[in-house]
């Protein structure tokens, strides 16, 4: 949808920009020749408004594509940012048939009572400290069968954080789920592996990791199933900063709880002051002078009170509570109770 | 200064980028001077100004947007609201009902609005607002559609 409406509207701004600037160019600044210019402008949009009426309509169209999606600009990044966390999904379902699959030959193997412990560190291990085992090829194909094989296995005997784990994985279809829980369960997981590594059984899982018996394949996927730690060296570079991430649902709670539409709408922009075009910094952000919900810089604010004081969005005084709001910028929960309690005020 | 310049650029691109948003309005920087704007728009439909187009001349003031641009017709028009020699336009929000949150694109709806709804109380053009007020309205309409025909439209042959 967006690169459509992307490709919908490059291609009347390609074709339409470069002669223009072509013409600008040629014609001077001389007064005379630009009246000229104008009107033959002015000529030329009125031919074309006859002749390319169903055009321009397909050009308007393009456009508003194209003005939603900069409005949804923000969105549209946090949607990016979504999208590739079902990718890094992918890729754990990758490690997750080959681990399963890897667990498919020892449970079928005679000695799977103690195996499956051993198992258990061995995963272990491969989670953690696995990043430096090395990748080889994966029998897949036996996820499905695999994967019943070892509820049962983790049902019988192994370790409570074993259970834990994958009961986590038999989820693992929901991509959503598995996708909020990978944001909350990581540290976690680590913990419970990086336990079971101290343990000291790693060794005997090397030994049978050496055995040439059932253990042909060794899943080298290198990454935990859950999500990476922001310091993980082996996180893709692909996957946005935790911080970013966590930032953003606050700021967007924020808005909401602003309530409004100029708040809807500056949730959409928040990154730049709608007055002076300059960036907005966090204190600006937090920054709500009026109920309705518009928000500026703290500079053209205060130049807005020098000169008649009304909100440029509803053209109401800015009011001298809301002003006294400005001095709990910082608290940003503080400032939308005031705000909320303005609105309110001026609602009653 | 640097605001209203700021500003001023990201209107440019703003409407380089949507050259087609609107259909019925044209802006267009000076190339030297981002401070004087030149604006083609076209007369509303079901108006004695339909099928003209009028041209608009804006000067930004140093202080914008805290300040309104002004604008007036460069294309001859009758209209109460718009001075008929100088193309002076009365309208509120190019005077005390400006905001900060308008933008010269925005300014041209409104005139376009204006061009639709004349305000016949307030005229600057007392020939058309005597006309309006009068009730004549066949009168306003067949000057305004002479006027349209004489100056904003392309002269035949």
């Amino acid at each position: 949808m967006v690169s459509d409406s992307i490709a919908n509207v490059s291609i009347p701004v390609a074709s339409s920009n470069p002669r223009d600037f072509g013409k600008k160019k040629r014609a001077n600044r001389a007064a005379k020749l630009k009246q000229c210019k104008l009107d033959a402008r002015r000529e030329q949009w009125l031919s074309q408004g006859k002749n390319k009426g169903s055009k321009q309509e397909l050009n308007g169209g393009g456009e508003a594509c194209e003005q939603g999606m900069q409005v949804t600009n923000e969105k549209g990044q946090l949607m990016e940012k979504l999208a590739i966390k079902p990718r890094g999904e992918a890729e754990e379902n990758g490690g997750y048939t080959n681990t399963y699959s890897d667990f498919d030959s020892p449970s079928n193997s005679p000695t799977s009572h103690t195996s499956s412990v051993l198992e258990g560190n061995y995963s272990g291990t491969n989670f953690t400290g696995g990043s430096s085992s090395s990748s080889s090829s994966s029998s897949g194909g036996c996820y499905s069968v695999s994967m019943s094989e070892e509820d049962n296995e983790g049902d019988d005997d192994c370790l409570d954080d074993w259970e834990a784990v994958a009961d986590a994985l038999a989820a693992t279809d929901k991509e959503q789920e598995q996708h909020n829980s990978s944001l909350d369960s990581p540290p976690e997981v680590h913990m419970s592996f990086q336990l079971e590594v101290s343990d000291g059984k790693v060794p005997a899982m090397d030994t049978s990791q050496q055995n040439p018996k059932g253990r042909g394949t060794i899943p080298g996927f290198p990454v935990s199933f859950r999500a990476w730690r922001p310091d993980d060296e082996f996180r893709p570079q692909s996957l946005p900063n935790l911080s970013k991430q966590y930032t953003f649902p606050m700021n967007s709670e924020r808005h909401y709880r602003g309530g409004s539409v100029w708040g809807c709408k500056s949730a959409a922009i928040p990154t730049s002051c709608p007055i002076c075009c300059e960036d907005l910094d966090f204190t600006d952000t937090s920054f709500l002078p009026c109920p309705c919900g518009f928000r500026l810089c703290l500079f053209c604010h205060k130049k807005i009170l020098e000169e008649d004081g009304r909100c440029p969005a509803c053209r109401k005084q800015y009011k001298h509570d809301t002003v006294g709001g400005e001095t709990t910028k910082d608290a940003g929960g503080l400032m939308f109770q005031v705000a909320r309690s303005c609105s309110m005020i001026s609602r009653s | 200064m640097q605001a209203s310049r700021a500003r001023l650029f990201k209107e440019y691109k703003e409407v380089q980028r949507e050259k087609t948003a609107d259909p019925d309005i044209q802006l267009v920087c000076d190339d030297s001077n981002i401070f004087k704007w030149t604006a083609l728009v076209k007369g509303p439909s079901e108006t004695p100004y339909d099928g003209g187009v009028f041209q608009l001349a804006f000067s930004v003031p140093e202080q914008y947007p805290l300040q309104p641009p002004q604008v007036r017709f460069l294309t001859k028009i009758f209209h109460p609201n718009v001075h008929f020699k100088t193309g002076e336009i009365c309208l509120d929000i190019l005077k005390n009902a400006w905001s900060p949150a308008w933008t010269l694109q925005s300014v041209c709806r409104a005139i376009i609005a204006l061009m639709a709804h004349p305000e016949a109380d307030s005229p600057l053009n007392c020939d058309s607002g005597n006309l309006l007020r009068s009730g004549d309205i066949r009168g306003y309409q067949s000057m305004a559609r002479m006027y349209t025909r004489l100056a904003a439209m392309p002269k035949k042959g």
